[in-house]
């Protein structure tokens, strides 16, 4: 996950492969994940398409003027299959990108970012259907050309979200150096750990350079 | 560049498929929702001659219109001839019947110095207003169809235009 770069410019990219980062974080600490809303959104996708290539065989094998009329149904089909998918993704999903119990307690995370903005706002609702807003920056944990690094990442996680600290001790507790935001820990094969390290330092090492955050 | 789609879990890979498939589906369900509208099963073509110049150029786009039943002389119209698959666009220059009974046409390239009697399938004198005629030419954009001219001619293009498209979108996690 580390391994694969991506342009640290590009928004989308940013946030899913945050987004990405936060599921399979979430699943290693045995949350356990509810797919519903993703299922039916596939189901609804997947029977719009079927109707298209129904209707495409249809005209294949039999011509237009016999399938006329049962085209003109499928296309009225298609366009309501496909407005229920859109409002599906748009309403429902409203950018939810994990779901999941553990300990007998639901989780539900959304996140978004504003265009231009480079911050990760996630609203993380509980157990009892209270919503909270949390966010940071992606300077937080992407190198600045392009590296995820999973422990920054993962500390703000466990530090934030309250679900997520009890479930992964070690994180929220560790020290990340004091200023809010963070900077990215000093990670690299060898080093020692320590986002105690000085914001003033900057150290060459192998993998790309660090974001130094300045005040 | 397939290194990101190999990290992804099933569910995932199969809404970034979802996605391409998707674009097929609108793209093919926009082109029957127009061909139920107008009625005629190409509602879009591309003139492929020079035979309705200085009207026609090879290459324009036009757009066909089929639920007027009463094609009058002068129209342009297209027609396949039977048996064919091939589009033609020429003008009305003759009618037999119409009213209660079925329309005949007689048609001609503006360009062409006999009319289209050769052109038609053997035995055939005339064109079948309800049987042959795909539409009349409501309208045109030129020179845009020569995209369709060189797909066809060179057909390999189709194909590395889909594959393209296929890789854009199911790699794009927008």
């Amino acid at each position: 996950m580390a391994d694969a770069r991506i342009s640290p410019h590009a928004l989308p990219d940013l946030k899913s492969t945050t987004d990405d980062a936060l599921a399979n974080y979430l699943r290693s600490l045995h949350f356990r994940q509810h797919h519903a809303k993703l299922d039916v959104r596939l189901a609804l996708g997947y029977l719009g398409v079927a109707i298209a290539a129904a209707t495409f065989a249809a005209d294949y094998r039999l011509g237009w003027d016999a399938t006329k009329r049962w085209t003109a149904v499928a296309v009225c089909a298609y366009a309501v299959v496909n407005g229920g998918f859109s409002w599906w993704i748009w309403q429902v999903e409203g950018g939810c990108v994990f779901e999941g119990v553990r300990g007998g307690k639901k989780i539900s995370i959304a996140s978004k970012t504003n265009k231009h903005d480079p911050t990760y706002h996630l609203a993380v609702t509980d157990a009892a259907g209270a919503t909270r807003e949390v966010q940071a920056p992606f300077t937080a944990w992407f190198t600045a050309d392009g590296f995820f690094v999973a422990r920054p990442f993962q500390q703000w996680l466990a530090r934030s979200v309250g679900a997520i600290g009890e479930a992964d001790a070690k994180n929220a507790a560790s020290d990340a150096g004091g200023s809010e935001g963070g900077e990215i820990a000093a990670e690299s094969e060898g080093f020692a750990t320590g986002s105690g390290e000085a914001g003033g330092v900057e150290t060459k090492g192998k993998g790309g350079k660090r974001l130094k955050r300045k005040g | 560049m397939f290194g990101s789609l190999a990290t992804l879990q099933p569910r995932q890979l199969a809404a970034q498929v979802l996605n391409f498939a998707l674009v097929l589906s609108t793209a093919f369900m926009l082109w029957k929702g127009l061909s139920v509208f107008t009625d005629s099963s190409s509602p879009i073509v591309v003139v492929l001659s020079g035979s309705m110049e200085p009207a026609f150029q090879r290459g324009d786009l036009l757009f066909l219109w089929n639920r007027g039943q009463e094609t009058q002389v002068g129209e342009v119209v297209v027609y396949n001839v039977r048996g064919k698959d091939i589009p033609i666009v020429h003008r009305v220059i003759r009618r037999f019947g119409g009213g209660s009974a079925p329309l005949q046409l007689l048609t001609k390239g503006d360009n062409n110095a006999a009319d289209d009697t050769e052109l038609y399938a053997r035995g055939q004198s005339y064109l079948d207003r309800s049987q042959d005629i795909v539409g009349s030419v409501v309208g045109y954009v030129p020179f845009v169809g020569y995209v369709t001219i060189l797909l066809s001619e060179y057909p390999w293009l189709k194909t590395a235009m889909l594959i393209f498209m296929a890789l854009t979108v199911v790699l794009q996690r927008e």
